[in-house]
């Protein structure tokens, strides 16, 4: 599942010895990820572990002090996040980062930002300038809406749909940004059983239709074994093992991280 | 003909991003827009010079303050003095014989310069603090349009407006001057209609709802900031050179006070924010009720059913529009423009209480 068809398995993302402090907390030690194009990476690790502040470093909320991280090639750390999705990395976020004033269509649409050129005067003179290219780009965005569902929601405010459904449409926003790395951060915190398999659906859909690397981060270990190709185990912002998941899972410092250290028989 | 949503199915992408896409919105819109234009033969000169022509250039005024306030989420409170800019320099333009359209672009072009210059300097702070910070554009500004005999004429001097005509049309009659504050309040409303369903509109309000969410899909939040800075002070800057020449006919810098940035954010407040009706419903509620209360206490004090000395009767109308300023806020954040929509959205569907989608 997820494997690249053909034999391309360049490094799409690199991390090259990152580490980042916050005052005196070592929050990433020397992090070191290569994923490859097409793959489904799952970072997993404890609470506080540094998954999140390693997806900060890539998306450049919290550039690394130390180290380097290259997209396709190219050095990344030290962009400004808005430089950093231009370059094709599109992200969700752990607590559902939507734009509370809009509708969900509108939201969709951020996720065309990058290919707008948005100015006054084009709106101003809308019907001989911004028309034709709000036009392309819901249609763009509607591909998006029929491939996650999301027809039924597309002109409700997005305060207003359940918590499913707006993770769905963070999805869908980040997937209209035709991105070539896609970071999910806990697609599926606080969903039940049934949301969660839809989620894991849309997210294998997604990632076969438009050819995605996806580095995700998931609590849920039947998700991260079902749908990940590699693994990488944080556990206080060192890399304890990596791997195919089920191999990384039993790795028996893994084990002591999540439940602890048997007690010595006394 | 009751259920007004009765058949409106859009098949076109086009036509369901239209600036009304429901059949009724666009019956009113026309009859508003007819009852507009032909305000003029059947109202008399008191109430198309003291009431309709201020309010549509208050509207202006807030409408242009709104894009910043409202769709942007950036606090403005020294919008006066960007009109005052705007006002001062139409006025210096058209006096050494530039066109009227050139010197109202050019106001609206100095004020937008000055407003985004404050506006950076303003940028790196949020919240309450941009408030101080705008608030000392307005003391700032306020200060050299006085100090500077070349800007204001000298101290406590009165700069009358030159005579001028705009496209051939000699401003001068009343009803001229009404048509072109009501041609630019239907260009300001157009305008922020536009520029809310299209990808401009889009990035401001997403830097206002999530400024970190907005940046990782791509918007530079310090640029679009600034651009809705610039925008809003031009939109200011021609709606303060419309007020004096169309309005006062002479500008003083009293006119352009801190009371009056305070009005202009109560319009927008109680108007509703980032809304083209509510910047118009604001403006109208901010200049009428203060003359409707006045009128009404007075009337009471007149008619001996409330006995209170003229000196309180002065203050009893402010303070009841405090009031109502306060009260509107606590219990219709959303304003005006909120229960408009309310009360629209119940006709749209009646005689249902609601419509499935």
């Amino acid at each position: 599942m997820g494997a690249p068809t053909n034999g391309d398995r360049s490094p799409v993302l690199v991390c090259d010895n990152v580490s980042r402090w916050f005052g005196g907390l070592h929050a990433l030690k020397h992090v070191n990820i290569s994923v490859a194009k097409g793959e489904v990476f799952g970072l997993v690790g404890p609470n506080g572990s540094g998954k999140t502040t390693l997806v900060n470093a890539i998306t450049g909320f919290y550039p690394p002090q130390e180290g380097k991280i290259l997209f396709e090639g190219r050095q990344i750390n030290g962009l400004k996040p808005y430089r950093i999705a231009e370059t094709g990395i599109a992200r969700t976020f752990q607590n559902v980062a939507l734009f509370k004033g809009m509708s969900v269509l509108d939201n969709i649409l951020m996720g065309r930002h990058i290919y707008m050129k948005p100015n006054p005067l084009a709106s101003l003179f809308y019907w001989w300038w911004a028309k034709k290219e709000e036009i392309a780009h819901r249609k763009k965005v509607e591909a998006v809406i029929d491939l996650l569902q999301l027809e039924s929601v597309r002109d409700e405010h997005v305060d207003v749909i359940p918590l499913g459904l707006q993770k769905r449409v963070e999805l869908a926003r980040a997937l209209s940004a035709e991105p070539r790395l896609l970071v999910l951060d806990e697609p599926m915190a606080g969903m039940n059983q049934e949301e969660k398999e839809y989620m894991v659906r849309f997210i294998l859909d997604a990632q076969e239709a438009l050819g995605l690397t996806v580095l995700i981060i998931e609590h849920h270990m039947d998700v991260v074994t079902a749908i990940c190709d590699r693994i990488l185990v944080l556990n206080n912002g060192s890399m304890i093992a990596e791997g195919p998941p089920r191999e990384a899972i039993a790795d028996p410092q893994v084990v002591e991280a999540y439940i602890g250290k048997q007690r010595d028989a006394a | 003909m009751f259920y007004r949503l009765a058949g409106v199915h859009h098949t076109r992408y086009e036509t369901a991003r239209a600036l009304w896409p429901i059949p009724a919105d666009r019956k009113q819109v026309i009859v508003a827009g007819l009852i507009a234009l032909v305000a003029p033969f059947f109202l008399s000169t008191l109430y198309l010079g003291s009431y309709m022509l201020p309010w549509l250039i208050w509207s202006s005024a807030a409408l242009s303050l709104t894009l910043l306030m409202g769709m942007a989420g950036q606090l403005h409170f020294g919008f006066a003095s960007v009109m005052a800019i705007g006002a001062y320099t139409s006025i210096h333009l058209a006096r050494l014989g530039i066109p009227f359209e050139l010197a109202l672009i050019g106001a609206g072009a100095m004020s937008a310069v000055i407003g985004t210059v404050f506006g950076a300097a303003a940028l790196r702070v949020k919240g309450l603090y941009l408030v101080i910070a705008t608030l000392a554009m307005q003391y700032l500004v306020d200060w050299v349009i006085i100090n500077v005999p070349a800007i204001s004429g000298g101290a406590q001097a009165t700069l009358r407006t030159p005579e001028v005509s705009f496209l051939l049309f000699p401003i001068e009659s009343l009803t001229s001057r009404y048509y072109l504050a009501l041609g630019w309040a239907a260009l300001l409303a157009v305008f922020l209609m536009n520029v809310k369903r299209t990808s401009f509109g889009r990035a401001l309000t997403a830097i206002r709802d999530k400024d970190f969410a907005a940046a990782v899909i791509g918007v530079d939040p310090f640029r679009y900031k600034l651009m809705a800075f610039f925008t809003s002070s031009f939109m200011g800057g021609v709606t303060g050179a419309m007020l004096a020449f169309c309005f006062y006919r002479a500008v003083t810098p009293e006119q352009f006070s801190f009371n009056v940035s305070i009005q202009l954010v109560a319009m927008v407040l109680v108007g509703g924010l980032g809304s083209v009706i509510g910047g118009f419903l604001g403006a109208a509620f901010v200049l009428l009720i203060p003359i409707v209360l006045t009128n009404f206490v007075a009337g009471l004090a007149a008619s001996g059913w409330l006995a209170i000395s003229s000196n309180l009767l002065a203050h009893v109308p402010l303070m009841i529009y405090g009031a109502l300023i306060i009260g509107f806020l606590l219990l219709e954040p959303l304003g005006l423009a909120k229960i408009y929509d309310n009360t629209r959205k119940y006709f749209l569907v009646w005689p249902f209480r609601h419509s499935r989608s």
